[in-house]
């Protein structure tokens, strides 16, 4: 399936903006099953410096320097990508959490895809042990890893209001944990760390879902923006594995990766330091479709 | 040395007793190897020398040179602290320094050396190939876990090849009674300011016993660095900055200490911008660039736009300068993933690998549980093993910030800590229990034996590795080496690194002919401006603050006090110290004698004079620098005085006393800065802000007194306010009248408290500061200036009315915004900025 990728965002200051200098992670990453066809990005005002180059987790980074006075900053990202279904990952066993965490601690792979990475906690994600302690109930009885994954997820699903006024982009895990309401991407951040909590790589994936949904099919939440889902690592052979807990689904043709990293702040699709001394606002526009 | 050497015979008996008796006292713990007796309980010699020099001092000798030195040295020095201002540590300093012999330098030089070049060949394959990695030699959750693992550093060539510039390690002497490493230093080693501060203070108090030992000296050290340092810019005379986190930093001080003995410029994060891949400092006279960062902060810290997204301490746009190689950082960023304890036990092997030999310098037995066999091994012993985090900093539950062994945790701990090894094993080493050894030391005219850790510090330059010959020494009263670290109880000793032969004497000083003179000093950064100004602001609100609540005070011993205190001119004035922040508005009503006491001493409100001396302060501590030990320590003594004050209860004649005796110290402080400041652009700034704020405050007291209705009363309050009370009475024998006070406070050019006298310094100073315009227009605060001195030099006094006083008034706080606009924000690189990270 081939998908068309709209990404609007719009930064609109009250008082003007002398200067901006920003970070954008706006091309989609080429995975095992996902290829890229063509991606732009284009920005207004012009950008006087644009420097593109490859991130620490594989992703594509650009470097924007604007340095003339402007009310709004626009950055219009677009991309056709080719997806192919995943392969039906429940039918294989998988090992057991003790054997992932030691393959995991074994392996000599320190670059974006090994499992060593997404071991740790980072100052966004940190360990919390209520979280720890309610991933361990999944992990009961030596259940297979892909199982133990899969229920988290759908307890997840289960447990927790999805509300897009419980939480904003700094919100802790620890807090959308305890009120147990939040959005994709404190979701999760539940899920990262709570895996984490007890020895297994995971990592936080941002990305794209299909706006429309098949015919016959629901619509999923979040697929007006962008999205957030997590990777599990399932030990040496199976590898990473997607798992999306806002809409308790394991990701196949509907999840376009963007980009990958330990947390939000290695994917932010923007990030950035500009110079202005009134308010701000902030529109974020996405659309995917697929190409028949 | 042999014992011939020994002066024991030559000893005056009473010395002889002394140091009989602290030899008889000193009882080092057995279990621990110990600097002045070995194993068998021989004494050192270099010890025994040592001890009887200090022998020879009678006790109250001793004690007034040492305490003197001591005393000195930190009124001026590194450590000397803003009273209330609890961030900075001080170490007391022990008068026993430790000794290391000939032998002893030359283990720990040739295993630093090694250590250091073996640690260069592991940072750079990490951030290059990580063939240690891929190879087998690590594994990848060993590096993976360390916040300081920067992944953008992978594949970036640091300038000149090198990736680490200076290293550090902590030393005890093993059972063995060879030196172990404790700890090793690769981020920013801290303490060689301390160091430094410590041999001068024992250099002073003792300095014939440097030549009498052939102690080495440490200032070549120094210089080597600092030759290091520009090196590795490539560019001939590179503009050096040291990048500190500011005054709020632990070691701030040291920092500015070794900044100013090194010369580098010492920068924040706000100073730096970049701009096309290199890094600029603003200074007022605009960008310039920065071509090599001593860094004193974390990596992560050092770039909010690529880094740690939350700091406020970096500059935006570091990596990618630093990525094109337009500026040589030092350290890299991502030296500090070397501080891990993960990589210890599988340093062995590394170093093999990477050197071809096995490491000079043992460590601390350490085993990184992410290893099956290791984990099992400490599984086995973990009552005997102290239990660390694998990496330092971030993401570590409180159980497990420190190394501990289990039996000293609490119940929830020590559970906590069994849960971790079981589910992340790998964010954990266990560690054998290190029990320090000795060295002696002077405790209350007591020879004790105190616990160490020395550190040794290594830089690399063209030259090759270079050790510093001596170190921060730390002691502490528990044998347990983890309470040094903790700082508890611990004392510092001076390093003494003895030479086979005599000592040739080295300073910083450079060679004289290769020394081109050069009157100005560099570059004034606009942040160092920017303070420069307030603390002028500041020291002039405080001075008339003060100058207000003296004539409070001197109405309410004026016999005549019926016809002053009822009158409408202290309410005005009480008014007016509210306007100023000075006072709260409750205070009305209250009296004079109240509303005097609480301007001066109130901390509540933030115009009180107290409150504008703390900001004073604050304001100086940001450019300490910059300041000479006299300002700094006349500084400190205000507010000493003010606190003391305070709380001293007193008569209305002790407190009129006591307000002249402050204003008296203000005024010493304004006379060092005229006399004492180089006449540079940061004197400029100082006086800048000190004269806009007397024009200011000048005509805010004439808009109240020096108006039509005014009384006799009234100008002569005003005349005491701007201290011209001699000038009028000499120039007029009339007595007061309007017009003449009006003139002399606000249009006499020769009167040096007049408005008019102030902004003629304005300007003059306006003209001495550099432009940036290159079309040879004027620039808008020296326009300003030059329409404020015409106006002022054509008024009539007689004519003056309110408005036109009120209208200079707002034209010297416009020109206050313009010096700030064009000096110290840089236009389009000035804060305040936005972070505009959403949920996009």
């Amino acid at each position: 399936m081939i998908y068309s990728v709209r990404h609007t965002t719009t930064y609109t200051y009250e008082d003007g903006a002398r200067f901006a200098q920003c970070v954008l992670r706006l091309r989609p990453r080429d995975t095992a099953r996902q290829t890229v066809l063509s991606s732009q990005v284009e920005i207004s005002p012009e950008p006087a410096q644009a420097l593109r180059q490859l991130g620490p987790f594989g992703e594509e980074v650009v470097r924007v320097l604007i340095d003339q006075p402007h009310h709004q900053l626009v950055i219009s990202a677009r991309s056709r990508v080719l997806l192919a279904p995943e392969p039906g990952m429940g039918l294989f066993a998988s090992p057991r959490l003790a054997d992932v965490r030691d393959q995991a601690s074994r392996s000599d792979d320190l670059g974006p895809d090994g499992p060593a990475t997404f071991l740790y906690p980072t100052s966004s994600t940190p360990l919390v042990k209520a979280i720890t302690a309610y991933a361990r109930e999944s992990f009961a009885d030596q259940r297979p890893i892909y199982d133990a994954a899969h229920e988290l997820m759908s307890r997840i699903h289960g447990d927790f209001a999805y509300d897009v006024t419980a939480t904003d982009v700094a919100t802790p895990a620890a807090v959308a944990f305890a009120h147990r309401r939040g959005v994709c991407q404190d979701f999760a951040n539940v899920m990262v760390s709570g895996l984490r909590g007890l020895g297994v790589p995971a990592a936080y994936v941002s990305g794209y879902l299909r706006t429309e949904p098949p015919p016959g099919e629901a619509r999923l939440q979040g697929a007006d923006a962008t999205h957030a889902w997590v990777r599990v690592w399932c030990g040496i052979d199976l590898g990473w594995v997607g798992f999306d807990p806002t809409n308790a689904v394991v990701p196949n043709s509907d999840h376009i990766v963007l980009a990958v990293g330990r947390d939000y702040a290695d994917v932010a699709p923007i990030e950035g330091v500009i110079l202005t001394e009134g308010r701000q606002s902030l529109k974020v526009e996405v659309d995917v479709t697929p190409e028949l | 040395m042999t014992a011939d050497d020994l002066p024991l015979e030559t000893l005056a008996p009473e010395a002889a007793a002394r140091l009989s008796q602290w030899l008889r006292d000193y009882a080092p713990p057995p279990g621990a190897p110990d600097e002045l007796f070995d194993a068998s309980g021989r004494p050192s010699l270099a010890w025994l020398k040592l001890l009887s020099h200090y022998a020879e001092y009678p006790v109250e000798e001793f004690n007034r040179r040492f305490g003197l030195a001591t005393r000195h040295i930190r009124e001026t020095g590194v450590s000397y602290r803003i009273f209330g201002e609890e961030n900075e540590r001080i170490w007391p300093l022990n008068s026993l320094p430790l000794i290391l012999t000939p032998k002893d330098w030359r283990q720990i030089v040739e295993g630093v050396t090694q250590r250091f070049q073996l640690m260069e060949a592991l940072l750079a394959d990490l951030y290059g190939e990580a063939k240690v990695v891929t190879e087998g030699l690590l594994p990848a959750a060993a590096i993976a876990g360390a916040r300081d693992y920067i992944r953008a550093m992978r594949g970036v060539k640091p300038p000149g090849g090198r990736h680490l510039h200076h290293f550090a390690v902590d030393l005890g002497r093993g059972p063995d009674g060879r030196w172990w490493v404790l700890n090793d230093r690769s981020q920013s080693p801290s303490g060689a300011g301390y160091a430094l501060e410590n041999r001068l203070v024992l250099s002073r108090a003792f300095s014939n016993l440097y030549d009498a030992m052939q102690v080495q000296r440490l200032a070549s050290f120094f210089d080597g660095f600092r030759a290091s340092l520009s090196a590795t810019s490539g560019r001939a005379d590179p503009r050096m900055c040291l990048l500190t986190a500011g005054r709020f930093s632990e070691t701030y001080f040291e920092q500015a200490h070794i900044a100013r003995y090194l010369g580098l410029l010492l920068v924040e994060g706000d100073d730096l911008v970049v701009r096309q891949g290199r890094v600029y400092v603003r200074t007022i006279e605009g960008l310039k660039r920065a071509d090599v960062i001593l860094r004193r902060v974390d990596a992560d810290f050092i770039d909010p736009l690529e880094l740690n997204n939350s700091s406020r301490l970096g500059t935006p746009g570091m990596m990618e300068a630093i990525r094109s190689g337009g500026v040589a950082v030092v350290n890299i960023l991502g030296s500090g993933v070397l501080e891990s304890r993960a990589l210890l036990g599988f340093l062995p092997r590394i170093c093999s690998h990477f050197l071809g030999e096995e490491l000079k310098l043992p460590h601390v037995a350490t085993w990184w549980c992410g290893q099956p066999g290791a984990r099992a091994f400490v599984k086995e012993r973990l009552h005997e093993l102290v239990i660390a985090p694998s990496f330092p900093g971030l993401g570590q539950a409180d159980a497990l910030k420190a190394p501990s062994l289990l039996s000293d945790m609490s119940e929830a701990n020590r559970a906590d800590t069994l849960a971790r090894l079981e589910d992340r094993p790998f964010d954990l080493v266990g560690q054998e229990w290190v029990r320090l050894s000795t060295m002696p030391a002077l405790r209350g005219g007591k020879l004790v034996a105190a616990p160490f850790v020395l550190r040794v510090y290594a830089c690399a330059g063209p030259d090759g590795i270079k050790v510093m010959p001596g170190g921060f020494c730390r002691t502490s009263e528990r044998s347990d080496a983890r309470a040094i670290f903790m700082g508890e109880d611990a004392e510092t000793a001076d390093v003494w690194v003895l030479s086979d032969g005599p000592v040739e004497r080295v300073t910083l000083l450079a060679d004289k002919d290769e020394v081109a003179v050069r009157r100005l000093a560099g570059r004034l950064p606009s942040r160092a401006a920017d303070n420069l100004f307030w603390l002028g602001r500041y020291l002039e609100r405080a001075e008339a603050t003060l100058r207000l609540v003296r004539s409070l005070r001197a109405s309410l011993m004026d016999p005549e006090q019926g016809a002053h205190a009822a009158g409408l001119t202290l309410t005005a004035l009480e008014e007016l110290l509210i306007e100023w922040g000075a006072l709260d508005a409750s205070t009305l009503g209250a009296g004079a004698a109240e509303a005097a006491h609480r301007a001066l001493y109130n901390r509540d409100t933030y115009g009180s004079v107290i409150s504008l001396i703390l900001a004073a302060q604050r304001t100086a501590s940001g450019m300490r620098e910059r300041l000479s030990p006299d300002f700094w320590t006349l500084l400190g003594r205000l507010e000493e005085q003010l606190s003391e004050n305070a709380a001293s209860s007193t008569t209305p004649d002790d407190a009129l006393t006591q307000t002249e005796a402050v204003l008296r110290v203000l005024a010493a402080l304004s006379g060092l800065a005229q006399e004492n400041m180089n006449r540079s652009a940061g004197w400029r700034f100082l006086d800048l802000g000190r004269r806009l704020e007397r024009g200011i405050n000048t005509c805010q007291w004439v808009r109240i007194l020096g108006i039509e209705a005014a009384t006799t009363d009234d100008l002569d309050l005003l005349l005491d306010l701007i201290d011209s009370q001699i000038t009028y009475r000499a120039r007029y024998l009339v007595g007061l009248a309007l017009t003449p006070v009006r003139d002399m406070a606000m249009l006499d050019p020769f009167n040096t408290r007049s408005v008019a006298f102030q902004i003629l310094k304005v300007k003059e100073h306006l003209e001495a500061l550099p432009s940036l315009a290159e079309d040879g227009m004027i620039e808008a605060p020296r326009r300003l200036a030059i329409a404020l001195a015409a106006e002022i030099e054509i008024a009539d006094a007689k004519a003056m009315t309110p408005e036109t006083v009120n209208r200079l008034e707002g034209e010297l706080e416009s020109l206050s915004l313009a010096l700030a606009d064009r000096y110290f924000q840089q236009g389009a690189q000035a804060t305040p900025k936005v972070k505009m990270t959403g949920l996009a």
